[in-house]
């Protein structure tokens, strides 16, 4: 991974330089620290952290996971430990570590969006957000921010202006047509977008005829999403101009790299790692092999190069 | 810190042998640096090969030990569902993966205390791990261990001779009244909890969500110190994906929440909310 392979691998996102394109996803990599047993998490493209609220927030009642064929679906519902709590408690380990940090943040009302992200901006260490608008917007009856291209303008547009850092916003892919959202949040002004979040699922006991998960639906994620997420990543590549970053089911390096293929100019783990917690060094270490074999010297000559 | 490159293990089955139905004992050889273990500590099992099941599943470890200049783990466990029934399939010389020991074990308080282990069914499972310490590790230190053992029915009461050489006295109870008492085995240990020394016992318990609930109400009724193993649907093992929480008891604290895999699944019985959950 050092000297010559590093400089091969290194991405700009929105401004924002990753030695390599490979994050972790948020939700899936706790605060970093929880990692830190089994990997040098320097070596990582950037750490995305547990989505951040203004309060600290409790989260569902169990059962909170399922597993399913080729994937899971959890209804974790949004817990952590809010932002205050994470600046204090969290960020001091994430600045002896020397990888970028990147703030997932999420909220009721644009407000505390907007809050959580002016907070954020003022503390030392972080270096990008990342906008989850996968969440109900309680003023406007409980539907999505995710799912409107004007709230989703809104939420975005509101950011922007609570912060100098980049702005990645992050697409629920439970919508019909993801390029509008995708077109809106970059009108808004969002330096790169990612995509996906979780595909909304729902899973039966049918010994008892309950659901699974005490929250009834949960958010499906694993290899089970991966061709949806893909075939997202590709059509929103080719309907914006800023950087697109693939997440859902990557397990291993060449899931990865079809990702950057299809045009995402990094990439997010976040399930691989529940399975085994080195898939984000070994997917790092994978598409470097790639590229010596297939004797590419530059990532910036993979992404983007589907033939259709 | 812990080295990267060995925190994941590799075991090899010796042996994974159907005790009677449904139940299954695998022994395992680990690596010789494999981490020594707190009884109540647990790993993350996963087959090597093969996608299925996705994730790892947790498991007590119910023994380890060195053999022949070898180390030794043991896993008691049930078939529960796919994953598990799955991993029953696995033979002599197939490898799984292993993250572990995990989380927070036992803790055995020093000085000539009565040690009372209360089991059910595969609550077993790590109550074993903790009669060996107790007898082995702790030899001579501790007061007497008691063990409370109730299951289904008389074939699930396994291994009874090697835990009558554990533990100084057992005390049997069947749901369907095949053997010993005839009734849920906390009626045993509530019938007797005036007898245990407050002061001086404690009380380790392991089962169902429904027993150990229970025994957290015995608890508070004699004032008995009483440590519970909890379980709950696991995605990571290592406190990262939230899906294990359960809530703290305390006022003031309803936002706060515990990881069973990481702060548990031991907890002693009054940490806990044990109205959060159903069942
Ligand atoms: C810390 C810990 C230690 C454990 N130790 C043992 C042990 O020593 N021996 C043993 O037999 N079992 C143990 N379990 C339970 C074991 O992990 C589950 O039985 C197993 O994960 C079920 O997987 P499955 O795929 O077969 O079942 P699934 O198909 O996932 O589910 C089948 C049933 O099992 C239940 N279940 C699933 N996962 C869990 C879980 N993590 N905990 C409790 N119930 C679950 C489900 O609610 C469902 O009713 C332990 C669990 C934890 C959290
Ligand atoms: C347990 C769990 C918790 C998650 N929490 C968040 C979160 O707080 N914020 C967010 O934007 N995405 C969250 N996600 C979504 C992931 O970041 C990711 O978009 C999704 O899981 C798809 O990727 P994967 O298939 O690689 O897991 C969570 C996913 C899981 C499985
Ligand atoms: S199992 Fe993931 S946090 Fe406990």
């Amino acid at each position: 991974m050092k000297d010559n392979n590093s400089r091969r691998l290194a991405v700009d996102i929105g401004g924002l330089v990753l030695k390599n394109p490979v994050m972790t996803a948020s939700g899936t990599f706790g605060y970093g620290e929880e990692y830190a047993a089994y990997i040098d998490l320097s070596v990582l493209g950037a750490i995305v952290v547990k989505g951040l609220s203004i309060t600290p927030r409790e989260g569902n009642p169990p059962s909170r996971i399922m597993e399913t064929a080729s994937g899971m679906l959890n209804a974790v519902g949004l817990e952590n430990v809010g932002v205050r709590a994470f600046i204090d408690e969290k960020l001091p380990f994430l600045r002896e570590v020397d990888v970028p940090v990147i703030a997932n943040i999420l909220g009721d009302t644009v407000e505390e969006y907007c809050e959580v992200a002016h907070i954020l901006s003022e503390a030392e260490g972080i270096h990008a957000l990342e906008v989850n608008i996968s969440c109900p917007n309680v003023a406007q009856g409980g539907i999505d921010f995710g799912v409107n291209p004007e709230l989703a303008f809104k939420v975005t547009e509101g950011v922007k202006n609570a912060t100098d850092l980049p702005v990645i916003v992050k697409l629920t892919p439970n919508v019909t047509d993801i390029t509008e959202i995708a077109k809106s949040v970059e009108d808004a002004g969002a330096d790169a977008i990612s995509l996906i979040n979780t595909l909304t699922g729902l899973s039966i006991d049918i010994e008892k005829r309950i659901p699974h998960l005490k929250n009834i639906t949960g958010g499906l994620s694993g290899p089970a999403i991966k061709p949806v997420a893909l075939r997202m990543v590709w059509e929103v590549v080719r309907a914006v101009s800023v950087p697109v970053i693939g997440v859902g089911g990557i397990m291993k390096a060449g899931d990865a790299l079809e990702f950057l293929v299809a045009g995402a100019r990094a990439v997010q783990v976040g399930t691989a790692n529940f399975v085994n917690p080195r898939s984000t060094v070994e997917i790092i270490k994978g598409i470097a092999a790639y590229m010596e074999r297939k004797g590419i010297d530059d990532i910036k000559d993979l992404i983007g190069t589907l033939k259709t | 810190m812990a080295d990267p490159e060995k925190s994941i293990a590799t075991g090899i089955i010796i042996s994974n042998r159907e005790i009677f139905k449904d139940h299954f004992l695998m022994i395992l050889r680990v690596p010789a640096d494999f981490r020594a273990s707190v009884p109540g500590q647990f790993v993350m099992l996963r087959r090597e090969e093969g996608d299925h099941p996705f994730l790892g599943r947790p498991f007590s470890i119910h023994s380890l030990y060195s053999m022949n200049g070898e180390t030794v783990m043991e896993i008691l466990y049930r078939i529960s569902g796919m994953g598990t029934a799955l991993i029953a399939r696995l033979t002599a010389d197939d490898r799984v993966t292993i993250l572990g020991p995990l989380g927070r074990g036992f803790d055995v308080p020093v000085g000539k205390k009565k040690i009372v282990l209360v089991a059910g069914g595969m609550g077993i499972a790590p109550l074993f791990y903790l009669a060996e310490y107790c007898l082995e590790e702790r030899r001579g230190e501790l007061g007497e261990t008691v063990l409370y053992f109730g299951a289904q029915s008389s074939h699930h009461l396994f291994g009874l001779d090697r835990l009558e050489r554990l533990c100084s006295s057992l005390k049997l109870s069947t749901d369907d009244g095949t053997f010993g008492y005839h009734g849920p085995v906390t009626d045993l240990v509530a019938g007797d909890a005036l007898s245990f020394e407050r002061n001086d016992s404690t009380l380790f318990a392991c089962g169902p969500y429904g027993m150990i609930k229970e025994m957290a109400r015995i608890a508070e009724k004699f004032s008995i110190p009483c440590q519970v193993s909890v379980e709950e649907k696991m995605a990571c093992g290592i406190g990262a994906c939230l899906g294990c929480a359960v809530r703290a008891s305390g006022e003031n604290t309803s936002k706060r929440f515990m990881r069973v895999c990481k702060e548990g699944p031991v907890f002693d019985t009054r940490e806990i909310d044990w109205n959060w959950r159903e069942g």
